[in-house]
């Protein structure tokens, strides 16, 4: 069965579990109801697995949660929800998430700045399925794993446009990470309690964060 | 012919000149001289049922359309025909039709006329076929010039369906390119469920435009990023060291600190000014507390402020006017109540002067002039002893005869 009826009536569902729950309890119930009532989930998102997935999330053009006055729900927001949905295979999402490998670290070297501006518009067409994986990976993975994965993200400083309530704005992908890390409600989800690193450092479950400025950080220190 | 018999006594006249209608009198012959039975067996029936109200505009119409169609063909038909023949003929037909068809349209005129409603029309209508007429008035034909008339009746028809298929297929590619442009468009990626709310979106997102810019605006972001997490670090590290600290000292040294703490904030609120008599109250709210703390307002004395209308002594104002809140005055909704005390009825702990007075007074007998709450005083003083039912002391009981009395006393059972 393609729809969605095992996913929404929680009494019976038999699916995955995300942390021992039902994954579409993430989304609050009036964001569920809006995606679910929403022409593109309608459309769009009848039937996909993750393949079809990818295809919709390379047309995506702007991240966002819910809109307007009615509240109405952006393609980014159904997509993640049917993310949720088929609770994808971890290596499918960092497919999704690292669709070009190479350089997600910006060395700022004279050399490398060529190849940089050919692999940004290369792997342009792909960063809200980056965005995408990226939320879904905050939603549904563990503390340290997020933290181990999404980091190095914090390297792409791409424009994304986000849609907001009046229009869209301006944003970037390193900010769009640092918000799923820190802040409490980002796209119209509140984002489940995460330990903070710093405890996960205490536990000796991550080590220190090594920004991608390090080297330029050591000479302010000098300074 | 004889001009058609009107139902009026009025006598008949011939048709009016308007200018830019065919003269009915062109038309009614060539129809007639056509030679198409049905034809003027139309005209004639269109004529006939003129007079009947009821059905007039209907089959006058119905009729017109199919004069219309009629007239039309064999215009195409009969023009055929003559282009068939050569020009100089039709030449000689345009003159001829028009000079004999001018005396035998009068007639037909006449019977115009009473078709008032649709007359217009038809004469409109016949003015087109009028002048196709022109070409095709049927003139003797030598036997070696005719040409078969028969077969453009077919391809008449041929034509209609032609052109009638043409028109199917115009549509039909019409709407082949509509789909087309659709599915062009939806492989252009646009989305239809969103066309309603399409909002000017003047954000671009194409990255590369400046790449030394946006890679400085990255390093700013992340130098504030790790200085954010840097001075968390550091707020943490002191508040550990802090506690360290307190466990440290002994007890005495903690409290000594406490009361420290304590009494700065005493100072704190003391500084603010008091609160005037009969002041309203009011409070900074609860919720805001870190919007006020960033605008620098978290700190207000919003009680010990003064406004222009301050009143220094409230008695001087009429008793109307002596409320708490000066924003009620004159209004319906203000209350009468001005505070507990004056609001109260009764006389608590108001009763010092009253008990000496009651004593002194009362001697004797009387006892604020009440019998009724005279004491029962005990001593003796009063020749009266007790009064009402003690006044006597009570008797032995009678006791009588022990027979009578237990007829009277004994159970009574029968309840019937």
């Amino acid at each position: 069965k393609a729809d969605a009826k095992a996913l929404l009536d929680d009494r019976g569902y038999s699916g995955a579990l995300i942390r021992g729950q039902n994954p579409a309890l993430l989304f609050e119930k009036a964001v569920r109801d809006r995606v679910t009532e929403s022409y593109y989930w309608k459309e769009q998102c009848f039937g996909l697995n993750a393949a079809t997935l990818c295809d919709r999330a390379a047309e995506l053009t702007f991240i966002g949660g819910t809109y307007g006055d009615m509240g109405k729900p952006t393609p980014f927001l159904c997509l993640a929800f049917k993310l949720l949905q088929l609770v994808p295979e971890k290596e499918v999402i960092l497919e999704y998430l690292n669709f070009e490998d190479d350089d997600e670290m910006d060395d700022g070297e004279e050399e490398n700045v060529l190849r940089n501006d050919i692999d940004q518009t290369r792997r342009g067409e792909f960063k809200y399925l980056r965005a995408l994986a990226a939320f879904y990976i905050r939603l549904a993975w563990e503390p340290v794993e997020i933290y181990r994965t999404l980091e190095p993200l914090l390297g792409d400083f791409r424009k994304i446009k986000r849609r907001t309530r009046q229009g869209f704005t301006l944003s970037y992908m390193d900010q769009f990470i640092d918000d799923l890390l820190t802040k409490d409600r980002v796209c119209a989800t509140a984002l489940w309690k995460m330990q903070s690193r710093t405890l996960l450092e205490d536990l000796d479950l991550l080590e220190p964060r090594e920004s991608p400025l390090g080297d330029e950080l050591d000479e302010i220190d000098r300074d | 012919m004889p001009p058609p018999k009107r139902m009026t006594a009025n006598p008949s006249r011939p048709a009016r000149y308007r200018p830019g209608k065919a003269t009915a009198a062109d038309s009614n012959s060539s129809s007639e001289d056509e030679g198409e039975d049905s034809n003027a067996e139309q005209e004639q029936e269109t004529s006939a049922p003129a007079p009947s109200a009821s059905s007039f505009p209907k089959t006058v119409t119905s009729n017109l359309k199919n004069v219309d169609i009629n007239a039309r063909k064999a215009a195409v038909r009969e023009e055929a025909a003559r282009k068939a023949q050569g020009t100089a003929i039709n030449e000689d037909e345009f003159e001829t039709e028009e000079e004999s068809g001018a005396g035998s349209g009068g007639d037909r005129s006449e019977s115009e006329e009473e078709e008032g409603y649709s007359e217009e029309e038809e004469s409109s209508s016949e003015d087109d076929v009028a002048t196709r007429r022109k070409l095709i008035r049927p003139v003797f034909i030598k036997k070696g010039a005719r040409t078969a008339v028969a077969a453009p009746v077919k391809t008449d028809e041929e034509r209609w369906a032609e052109e009638e298929s043409r028109k199917k297929e115009k549509a039909n590619e019409l709407v082949e390119a509509q789909l087309e442009k659709n599915a062009l468009a939806k492989a252009a990626g646009k989305k239809f469920w969103d066309d309603e709310d399409i909002v000017e979106d003047d954000v671009d997102d194409t990255d590369g435009l400046d790449p030394e810019a946006e890679r400085a605006a990255w390093k700013l972001r992340e130098l504030t990023r790790v200085k954010r997490d840097r001075d968390a670090l550091i707020a943490a590290e002191k508040e550990r060291e802090e506690i360290e600290r307190r466990r440290n000292l002994t007890k005495d040294e903690r409290d000594a600190e406490d009361k420290e703490y304590l009494d700065n904030q005493q100072a704190e609120r003391d500084g603010k000014g008091k609160m005037g008599f009969m002041q309203k109250y009011f409070h900074k709210g609860a919720y805001f507390t870190e919007d006020l703390q960033d605008a620098g307002l978290d700190k207000r004395d919003i009680m010990g402020g003064h406004y222009a209308d301050d009143v220094a002594n409230r008695d001087t104002l009429p008793e109307y006017m002596q409320i708490r809140d000066m924003t009620k005055l004159g209004k319906k909704g203000r209350t009468r109540y001005k505070d507990m005390k004056s609001e109260d009825t009764g006389r608590f702990a108001d009763y010092g002067g009253g008990r000496g007075r009651g004593r002194g007074g009362g001697g004797g007998d009387r006892f604020g002039g009440d019998e009724r709450f005279r004491p029962d005083w005990d001593c003796g003083g009063r020749g009266d002893g007790p009064s009402g039912a003690n006044a006597s002391l009570l008797g032995e009981r009678k006791r009588h005869a022990p027979d009578e009395r237990g007829g009277e006393k004994r159970a009574r059972v029968d309840y019937g």
